[in-house]
């Protein structure tokens, strides 16, 4: 058995896990960096849309700050969210995007004066001011009040992406490529590193480290229809779960993106309906304004995908021979500016369908798009369960995204947790806590026991096929544990789940290969994607509310009064079809926007009985500051700032605001 | 009006497809190279993503090639199609023959089958490039970010589209004959990074990094790269510009 | 092994110098050493391309003078009588001929020299570029490949004739050249040397004009659509008047063979019975 240590191993090689190993690296930590592929191919790169940072440079973007970035966050999670951690988010983003801006990332710029843009299906003129030439602009993303979507043409997560790693080689931190944690070696209280496979030659090594920073992205494929990357697994997420201490958040907060087009699953950003793109039905008809006169197409993301599924559902939808569909129609934004703005949309229109979108529409359905549920962390990225065990990115629940996320919220997300949880794990690192004594027979028997688990795999001959479990569980997610959910159909998903579980410990090869042999990683990843669909799919079933994303039929409104929780799976030894649910309150005392109306959608909420105390409260403080400066006035009602590293505290100027 | 899809006219029965597929395993002493058949119907819409996929779910577990994203972004698929690198997964079946030879790209570490070990390679040449943004000017996080033409940005970005998918080196024949090369992908990063107002390094520097038959000078301008690179990246201006730059140097 | 990246030890270098404060990516602007690489790769390269536009020009040139021929005898005559001077000397001084010979024979073996560099180094990357030039079935690199070889046969070819010139500077003109191309059988090397010199000129002006970048314009996908034509252009034009040409020579050749060696004389300088066509 072959052992590496390092200070800090940082399995994920996307933006947040990039990004926090270099935060531990200029702290002077060696970092290791484990990636399924090489960095840059990572599905960060796959981001077009932007992200959001409230710099208020843009005409659309004036007036923005922290504070709108905030209600919108907050809103947009449907009040599940961590207000704190909200907070010190949207403080920390317009940093993110000015130090990328430093890194080389080509942020599109404001080019002052008169500009056409189309809002609403409408051809407005804007104008934009003379201070703001030059400095980074903002588009509009669906469910925002403002412009606040730093963009980089639609290549936004590929450029940030590739500044990262960049800065990561100038730092010469080693990334493995082709690497694959299936393991944490840990003893049930501290987490000592991971048990790696080599996906080359199929060799496990260990990997022992003070702190172990998960950053593994989404868990997408175990939908059958989805935005994600193939790689997108989870098995970061799962590995977690498998030591039975570590809780995963909200695995039911699954979120759906409206335009994938059909039936590949690329998605085709949501700037597409920033810009002007208009949702039309089978007779041609625009459809959205029926459902949400006020935002339209550009409502969030849940609202846009389950008012699609469910105009589809009235009979509206385009027959195919995959299935109805819908159209996205972007005719009207001119080829000039497709071709300028949009050109990744043109081109994916035409390799993936054969079409130019500036003469036709393209065919669109919702698809899964961004698993808001993960490994549950603190506010600085310590997960529970574990200590030295820390996550970021889209793999954690941070909890900033509650049961939605924004448009550009994410990638924002991965290198603003990556600054923060990457500082505090420097500081874990550096503290008592950091210090470990491992014991050699512990990381041995981790080892085995994973070496155990592909053996028995691969010597196993058996005719169950993990490649048809597979097709089953994604179909089984995709139709009953997706946009639209009910009772009935949860748990009659809930059951196959289990027996799947079964079934998937029997799968056998057909084939063998020296090396890495993909029949058997596609077998072993089934066992732990299974056990990640079953916590969505339980905990969809448990929660008797809908939130955010999570859309019950037979439980259509938001249920503060019991459901002002955090869903916590855990999956326990004992336990060998289903995860335990535990569930973690949220404080309405301590929340600075108590739950209220999203401003869009149905307003029937079932409120808590804390909300109208804390609102009183919170207009009680707000009277007695008077004219305070905005900053006092937050300050007053949640801090946040004292969970920042030092040098993320300040504030963050902007043109007509003084520091 | 309803613009429908374009579809070949419906001609009742599918193709019958046959895919060769170059088959090797470095980590079995054993195994040689060779081609072995593949037969599939074809599919609507049928991309060589998805053509692989169902071979490897139906015919043959072992297979090995890579795919991440599936949407021509990340760069993982590139292989010979035919011969010529292109990325699998933006590859429509209908735009190919009955029969299709599939290859791994040539010059890089083959991994097996048609993956290969690219990304190993381009680190390589990231860390003997140092494409990264040099600056001495320290970061300011709570200052305004420092200004820049709007068209300058684009320009940049036009540059760092590269999304290091290989096809560049694999169709160079120069990259073929010699192998220190730093291809294409190597020159057009030293451009973009060129052209960065962030980027403090002079001509002088950028000659230290590719002004040698290893670097510019090395390239014949057999232009495979700017014909075959997918994201059309201006890659025969980019080097003549650089040429002219580091050949500037040499007239001193 | 283990996939590591390519420079562990790398890594431990920096462990050791990691201050929390320094940007990494920084460090390294201002520590380098100014005085680094060698200019002569830039040089050997400008110089590689300047020989070779020179010699180009020069067969335009030539390919002119030469099919004067086909105006008339004197034409050709009083073009060659030009080239030794004869016009503003008083009279012809052949040795000029090889003088400009000279130079370009050194232009062309300095050509050759710098051009030798680029050739496949080696049996195996001669079988690594043809494997990968049949592979691709891609123009530009099926055109180089044109070029190695035609550059490699102008080597000998050229050379020969490059030789007789320095050496017999004054036998040129009707009579003398057409004798040397039929009498003295020297008209199938001139055919495989005008194909081969044409055919590589004219793909290493295109080749040129794409290296550094002229006449890219706004577009300049289109531009080298453009340029193609004009590289086929100007093979097709120089290959036909030199067929021509080279036919004019034959012609004259045959019907001087029983002459051969007979000097010409113009028109002007004889009687006038004697001048004119046979
Ligand atoms: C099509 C698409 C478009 C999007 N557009 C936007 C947008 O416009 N704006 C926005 O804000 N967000 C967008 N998102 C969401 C956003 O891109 C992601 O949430 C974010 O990039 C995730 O980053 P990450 O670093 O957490 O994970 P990833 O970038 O997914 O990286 C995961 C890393 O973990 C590695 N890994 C995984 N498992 C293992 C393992 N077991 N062992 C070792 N390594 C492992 C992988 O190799 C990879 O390097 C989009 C998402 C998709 C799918
Ligand atoms: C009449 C004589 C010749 C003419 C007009 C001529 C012209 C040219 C031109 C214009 C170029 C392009 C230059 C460049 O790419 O920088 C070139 C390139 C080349 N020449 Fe010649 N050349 C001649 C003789 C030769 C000879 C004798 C050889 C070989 C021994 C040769 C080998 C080459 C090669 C290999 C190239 C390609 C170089 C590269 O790709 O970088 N040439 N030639
Ligand atoms: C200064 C040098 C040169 C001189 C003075 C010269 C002169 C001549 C002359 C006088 C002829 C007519 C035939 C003859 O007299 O034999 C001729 C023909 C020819 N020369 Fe040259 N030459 C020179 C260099 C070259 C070079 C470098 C090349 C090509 C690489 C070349 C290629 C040819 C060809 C192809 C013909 C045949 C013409 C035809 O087909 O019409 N010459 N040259
Ligand atoms: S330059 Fe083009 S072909 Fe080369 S690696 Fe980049 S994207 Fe691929
Ligand atoms: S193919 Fe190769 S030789 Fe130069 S122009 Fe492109 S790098
Ligand atoms: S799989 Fe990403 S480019 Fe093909």
């Amino acid at each position: 058995m072959e052992t590496i240590h390092t200070d800090v191993l940082v399995i994920g090689g996307g933006l947040a896990g990039l990004r926090a190993g270099l935060a531990a690296r200029k702290r002077g930590q060696q970092v290791i960096i484990l990636s399924l592929v090489p960095p840059k191919r990572s599905h960060s790169a796959a981001a077009q849309g932007g992200m959001q940072a409230s710099l208020g440079n843009a005409a659309r973007g004036g007036g923005d700050n922290e504070d709108v970035h905030f209600e919108d966050t907050v809103r947009g999670s449907d009040w599940g969210n961590d207000q704190e951690v909200a907070r010190m988010f949207v403080h920390t983003a317009p940093k993110a995007v000015r130090e990328l801006a430093a890194w080389g990332v080509p942020w599109n710029r404001v080019q002052q004066g008169p500009h056409a843009v189309v809002m609403d299906g409408q051809r407005v003129t804007l104008t934009e001011s003379a201070a703001a030439h030059g400095l980074i602009t903002a588009r509009d993303f669906g469910g925002t009040k403002k412009w606040r979507t730093c963009y980089v043409s639609d290549g936004t997560g590929h450029a940030m992406l590739y500044a990262v790693s960049d800065q990561t080689i100038a730092a010469g931190i080693p990334v493995h490529e082709r690497m694959e944690a299936v393991a944490l070696i840990h003893d049930g209280g501290r987490c000592y590193g991971a048990i790696v496979r080599n996906l080359i030659d199929g060799r496990l090594l260990a990997y022992v480290a003070r702190a172990t920073c998960i950053a593994t992205g989404g868990f997408g494929r175990i939908y059958q229809s989805t935005t994600n990357a193939v790689i997108n697994e989870g098995i970061g997420a799962a590995i977690a779960l498998e030591t039975g201490v570590v809780p995963l958040g909200n695995m039911e907060a699954v979120q759906f993106h409206p335009t994938a087009i059909f039936p590949a699953g690329i998605l085709v950003t949501e700037g597409c309906r920033g810009d002007g793109g208009l949702l039309r039905d089978v007779d041609g008809h625009r459809f959205m304004p029926d459902y949400e006169p006020e935002k339209k197409e550009l409502a969030s993301r849940d609202v846009v995908s389950r008012r699609m599924e469910a105009h589809i559902r009235s009979g509206k939808g385009v027959a195919s021979r995959y299935g109805p569909h819908l159209w996205l129609d972007i005719t009207l934004l001119g080829a000039a500016h497709i071709e300028h703005k949009l050109r990744e949309v043109k081109e994916i229109c035409h390799y993936f369908l054969g079409i130019d979108p500036a003469r036709q529409w393209i065919p669109v359905r919702p698809a899964q798009h961004y698993s808001m549920g993960g490994i549950r962390t603190d506010a600085h990225g310590q997960a529970y369960g574990l200590r030295g065990l820390f996550a970021c990115g889209e793999a954690a629940c941070w909890d900033l995204h509650g049961f939605n996320r924004l448009g550009g919220n994410s990638v924002a997300e991965t290198v603003v947790a990556g600054m923060i949880v990457g500082e505090a794990i420097a500081d874990f690192c550096a503290s008592p806590d950091g210090d470990m004594q491992v014991s050699t027979a512990l990381v041995r028997e981790t080892w085995a026991k994973a070496s155990a688990e592909f053996s028995a795999i691969a010597d196993n001959r058996s005719s169950e096929d993990a490649n048809q479990l597979l097709r089953r569980m994604q179909t089984l997610m995709s139709e009953q544990v997706g946009i639209v959910r009910q009772g009935d159909q949860l748990a009659a998903a809930v059951a196959e789940l289990e027996q799947l579980i079964q079934r998937c410990r029997q799968v056998g090869l057909r084939t063998t290969r020296a090396g890495a042999n993909p029949e058997l990683t596609t077998a072993w990843r089934l066992q732990r994607m299974l056990k990640l669909a079953q916590c969505v799919a339980y905990g969809a079933l448990q929660r008797t509310e809908s939130r955010g994303a999570h859309f019950r039929e037979d439980y259509p409104r938001r249920n503060d009064a019991e459901w002002l929780k955090r869903t916590l799976a855990t999956w326990p030894d004992g336990e060998p079809t289903r995860p335990r649910l535990d569930y973690e309150a949220l404080d309405v005392a301590r929340m600075e926007l108590p739950p209220g109306w999203r401003g869009y959608g149905a307003r029937d909420a079932i409120e808590h009985p804390a909300t109208a105390l804390r609102q009183a409260e919170i207009e009680a403080i707000r009277a007695s500051l008077g004219n305070a400066d905005r900053h006092a006035v937050q300050q007053a009602l949640m801090p946040y700032r004292h969970l920042l590293p030092p040098h993320l505290r300040g504030l963050n100027a902007r043109i007509g605001e003084e520091r | 009006m309803i613009p429908l899809l374009r579809r070949r006219p419906t001609a009742g029965q599918p193709r019958r497809l046959t895919l060769s597929i170059l088959r090797c395993n470095p980590a079995d002493p054993a195994s040689v190279p060779h081609l072995q058949d593949y037969e599939l119907d074809e599919a609507d819409g049928m991309t060589l993503f998805i053509a692989l996929n169902d071979i490897r779910a139906h015919q043959d577990g072992s297979l090995q090639f890579d795919f991440v994203c599936r949407a021509g972004i990340c760069g993982s698929c590139a292989m010979l199609i035919n011969g010529r690198p292109g990325l699998a997964c933006r590859t429509l079946t209908r735009d190919l023959g009955d029969h299709i030879t599939l290859a791994p790209l040539p010059y890089f570490e083959l991994i097996g089958d048609l993956s290969v070990n690219t990304g190993k390679w381009m680190r390589g040449t990231s860390e003997r490039l140092q494409t990264w943004i040099h600056s001495t000017t320290p970061v300011d996080l709570d200052a305004l970010e420092a200004r820049m033409e709007p068209a300058e940005a684009e320009a940049i970005y036009e540059l760092d589209r590269c999304i290091e998918c290989g096809c560049c080196i694999a169709g160079c024949g120069t990259a073929q004959m010699r192998e220190g090369f730093v291809g294409a992908v190597g020159l057009n990063k030293i451009a973009r990074f060129r052209l960065d107002p962030r980027d403090q390094r002079s001509d002088a520097d950028f000659y230290e990094l590719i002004g040698d038959d290893d670097g510019v000078f090395g390239c014949m301008s057999l232009l495979g790269c700017h014909d075959l690179c997918p994201k059309q990246l201006p890659l025969q201006t980019q080097i003549a510009f650089l040429r002219r730059k580091m050949a500037a140097l040499g007239l001193r | 092994m283990t996939p590591l990246n390519p420079s562990p030890e790398r890594h431990d270098l920096l462990a050791a110098s990691t201050a929390e404060t320094t940007p990494l990516a920084v460090a390294s602007v201002a520590s380098r050493a100014k005085p680094g690489k060698s200019r002569w790769p830039a040089r050997l390269d400008l110089l590689q391309s300047l020989s070779g536009l020179l010699l180009a020009l020069f067969l335009m040139a030539h390919m002119a003078f030469v099919s004067s021929i086909l105006i008339s005898h004197d034409a050709f005559y009083t073009v060659a009588r030009f080239f030794e001077g004869a016009y503003f000397l008083g009279k012809p001084y052949p040795i000029l001929v090889s003088g400009v010979v000279a130079g370009v024979l050194a232009l062309f073996v300095g050509h050759a020299w710098l051009a030798l560099r680029k050739f496949p180094a080696g049996f195996r990357q001669y079988r690594a570029f043809v494997a990968h030039k049949n592979r691709l079935r891609h123009g530009d690199t099926s055109m180089w490949w044109l070029q190695v070889w035609t550059g490699f046969a102008l080597f000998f070819m050229a050379t020969i004739h490059l030789y007789q010139m320095l050496m017999n500077p004054s036998l040129i003109g009707p009579y003398e050249s057409a004798d040397r191309v039929w009498t003295g059988n020297l008209w199938p090397l001139y055919l495989l040397l005008l194909f081969a010199a044409e055919l590589h000129a004219s793909i290493g002006l295109y080749r040129l004009a794409l290296k550094w970048g002229w006449f890219d314009a706004s577009d300049p996908n289109r531009s080298r659509r453009r340029l193609r034509w004009v590289k086929h252009g100007l093979s097709a034009f120089f290959i036909t008047l030199g067929l021509v040409t080279l036919g004019a020579y034959i012609d004259l050749g045959r019907a001087h063979a029983e002459h051969a060696g007979e000097r010409y004389v113009p028109a002007s300088q004889s009687a006038p019975a004697a001048s004119g066509r046979h």
